[in-house]
């Protein structure tokens, strides 16, 4: 309440400097609000889709670890008989599904992840019936014949589910990637859109400067001139002290009492 | 000059504008404070800021002189452009600079030229945005202002005269106040007895107050991607075209014939040229789309023919059909009709119906001075002798006109656009009609069309609604003395 009483008490020139600069105080704190507000949630925005883009990476890593673990688990047991990677096996299947289930539950397009998951399904089906043809037939088989069998079950019918495997990882790696770039291009409308209202305030306040510039220029620093002229002449040449005025402000009090303190020199003189 | 003086009447338009702004920022809130509400208030928050600075330091006083009140008008219908820019920007979507600066001045020129390609996407509140900036520029953004500037001496009668067309204070015999008050109430009349009638047949009352908006400033800006076609009723049809027909007839004349005075629109000469034109056009471009098998019955090639020409020829640009697809006999008359356009006085563009009448009237006189070479022939339009200083003023803009149109077609010509569309482009452009023909026909916008091209449309637009040497003279003023 002081403070606008005060601003009331304010005589011409100075309250409308005051609001000049008050104008353009503002427009600078709305700019920097706007640009502070658009740079938070565009830096949000960046850090999302760079938490995205890790994330997927460390998944398909740790997918594409778990099945080449179980290869190599498959590859013992198949092809050289090594029954103690039977735990193994089943435990770099089971790491897989796990995951792929976290893989899905993240994803925001879960399509990406329907072959992975196909491939997935099979490869647990497949590796089960092998471990349990492994357990019941295996042992009454002569080792010589398990060798040959294995190699050519592993060679005929496992190489290309587990190509099919790493490939459908793959393919959700790079899908997961591509599916960033319209969030990467509605981050570009972002960002210009965040830039378009600070560079109008600016434009705005730029036109406001001026402004100010114009009118301080023929309301303030002209009427001072033209004071100092006449007053120049009069004290020089004795003429008339004759100053136009156009505003009631501060100059104009000025010109009422130089006018008075002449007058007042005048009858004292005479 | 006196800057600081042209400065603070400036500053008032704006704020008028910014005033409107807020009120689209308004519909916007009551539509679920949709995505325009934040545009349209900082664009209003911004339009207000600049317009009330000069008012701070400026105060009212003294005459202002014809050269002011000049600068005062163009650098209102500029400002206006620039400022009415301020939330298509910061809105986003399809608005470039380029789009945006397009869709401001064709809205303010009430051209309505679009840029964009789904016009439905917008949120009400743009789409009211739109419509409040085409409504402003319909009666014209200073006139508007004077409305509500409650005292200004002889200012007003100088920003009026300079603001009117010159052709159009013949049929006014009032004081500039009277006029003023005869524009508003025609005009917001009109608005409010077509947004009623809309309503009726069967538009909501966002869409019929919008193209009541439209169709009273004979813009053609529409809320659908398929303009009226998208509704598909020939009661709204009948509606908008009494509206557009209307509109562009002079507002002293409306007002004249309502409140019963002597000197009607039926009794204007201009006037009932202008009503034969429109029946003679349509019935022509009838007839030409029922031999050709566009329309299978004669009633519903004249429903779309009278449609189309009315909203042509008023400058409007609403469409039921893409006329593009027409008989090049019908496409011909349609230009001509973009060319001529409506009487002045009225919310259109164009050369106007007034002066073909004094250039035809002129054209007789010399053969009868070939005739009869002592003769002293006087010219008369409804009844009142034309200078010859007016005679002269409208062969002139009538050439000037037309050296506009050639020159905006080379250019759009120039930067790869087709013949057609470049010179329907700057007829229309010119004419404040909006759609052309070729690939800006009137089911198609100018989002394809190079930048260049929108930039010297929509200079083109701006030298049509500012009578061509309005605009020009800016660039002289410093010979002004």
């Amino acid at each position: 309440m002081p403070y606008i009483h005060k601003f009331k008490r304010m005589t011409g020139l100075r309250k409308r400097v005051m609001i000049g600069f008050l104008s353009i105080v503002c427009l600078l704190f709305f700019s920097g609000m706007v640009s502070f507000v658009e740079l938070n949630h565009l830096s949000r925005d960046t850090e999302d889709i760079l938490k995205a883009n890790k994330r997927n990476i460390e998944l398909a890593k740790e997918m594409l670890d778990a099945a080449q673990e179980q290869n190599v688990a498959l590859i013992h047991l198949a092809v050289f008989g090594n029954r103690s990677y039977d735990s193994l096996c089943r435990r770099s299947m089971n790491r897989l599904e796990q995951t792929l289930h976290v893989a899905q539950k993240e994803a925001l397009e879960k399509s990406f992840l329907d072959s992975l998951a196909f491939a997935t399904t099979e490869l647990r089906l497949f590796t089960d019936n092998y471990l349990a043809f492994g357990t019941s037939s295996r042992d009454s088989l002569m080792t010589n014949h398990l060798d040959s069998i294995g190699s050519k079950w592993y060679i005929d019918e496992y190489e290309e589910l587990y190509g099919q495997l790493t490939a459908a990882i793959k393919n959700y790696m790079t899908s997961t990637q591509s599916s960033l770039a319209p969030r990467a291009e509605q981050m570009k409308k972002n960002a210009y859109r965040a830039v378009t209202p600070v560079l109008i305030s600016l434009a705005v306040m730029i036109a406001i400067v001026l402004m100010l510039y114009y009118f301080m220029s023929i309301y303030c620093v002209e009427p001072i001139i033209r004071l100092n002229k006449s007053l120049g002449d009069y004290l020089s040449f004795r003429m008339p002290f004759t100053v136009k005025a156009d505003l009631k402000d501060e100059v104009l009090e000025l010109k009422e009492k130089i006018e008075s303190l002449i007058t007042y020199s005048k009858q004292n003189n005479s | 000059m006196r800057l600081n003086v042209v400065l603070r009447y400036i500053g008032i338009v704006m704020l008028f504008i910014a005033l409107f702004m807020l009120l689209s920022a308004g519909i916007s809130y009551i539509s679920s404070m949709d995505s325009a509400f934040y545009p349209l208030l900082l664009s209003a928050l911004l339009t207000a800021l600049l317009g009330i600075f000069p008012l701070i330091f400026v105060e009212h006083k003294g005459q202002l002189t014809n050269k002011e009140g000049f600068c005062i008008v163009v650098g209102s219908w500029l400002v206006a452009c620039i400022v009415g820019m301020f939330p298509y920007l910061i809105w986003g979507g399809e608005f470039s600079l380029v789009n945006a600066w397009f869709e401001s001045v064709s809205g303010f020129t009430t051209t309505g030229a679009t840029i964009l390609n789904d016009v439905e996407a917008l949120p009400r509140g743009m789409q009211f945005w739109r419509m409040s900036s085409t409504w402003i520029g319909g009666m014209g953004v200073v006139m508007f202002a004077l409305v509500i500037l409650p005292s200004m001496g002889r200012n007003k009668m100088t920003l009026s005269n300079v603001e009117l067309s010159s052709l159009a204070k013949d049929n006014y015999h009032y004081r500039t106040q009277i006029i003023v008050q005869i524009l508003l109430v025609v005009y917001v009349g009109m608005t409010i007895l077509s947004t009623l009638l809309l309503k009726l047949a069967g538009m909501n009352w966002f869409d019929a107050l919008c193209h009541a908006m439209s169709a009273c400033a004979t813009s053609g800006f529409s809320t659908k991607n398929a303009s009226i076609a998208a509704f598909n009723s020939p009661l709204i049809e009948m509606i908008l075209t009494c509206t557009m027909a209307m509109a562009g007839v002079h507002f002293g004349l409306i007002y004249a014939t309502v409140t019963g005075k002597h000197n009607n629109m039926f009794r204007s000469e201009v006037t009932r040229w202008y009503f034969a034109m429109l029946l003679g056009g349509s019935i022509l471009i009838a007839i030409s789309l029922f031999a050709a098998d566009i329309y299978p019955t004669i009633t519903s090639a004249f429903r779309h023919a009278s449609f189309q020409f009315v909203s042509l020829v008023t400058t409007t640009g609403f469409a039921t059909a893409d006329s593009t697809l027409w008989t090049p006999f019908a496409i011909l008359i349609l230009l001509f009709g973009s060319l001529i356009c409506a009487c002045a006085g009225s919310t259109a563009g164009g050369i106007k119906i007034n002066r073909l009448i004094l250039a035809a009237k002129m054209m007789l006189v010399r053969l009868k001075l070939q005739q009869h070479p002592n003769a002293i022939i006087r010219i008369r339009l409804d009844g009142i002798v034309q200078e010859n200083e007016m005679l002269h003023s409208v062969m002139i803009f009538i050439v000037a006109y037309m050296i506009c149109i050639f020159l905006g077609s080379i250019v759009g010509a120039l930067f790869g656009v087709d013949l057609m569309s470049s010179f329907s482009g700057a007829v229309a452009s010119m004419g404040n009609v909006g759609p052309g023909f070729g690939e800006i026909g009137s089911m198609d916008n100018f989002s394809s069309m190079p930048a260049t091209f929108k930039y010297t449309n929509s200079f083109l637009m701006l030298l049509g609604r500012l009578e061509i040497f309005g605009l020009i003279q800016l660039f002289f003023i410093k010979w002004w003395r």
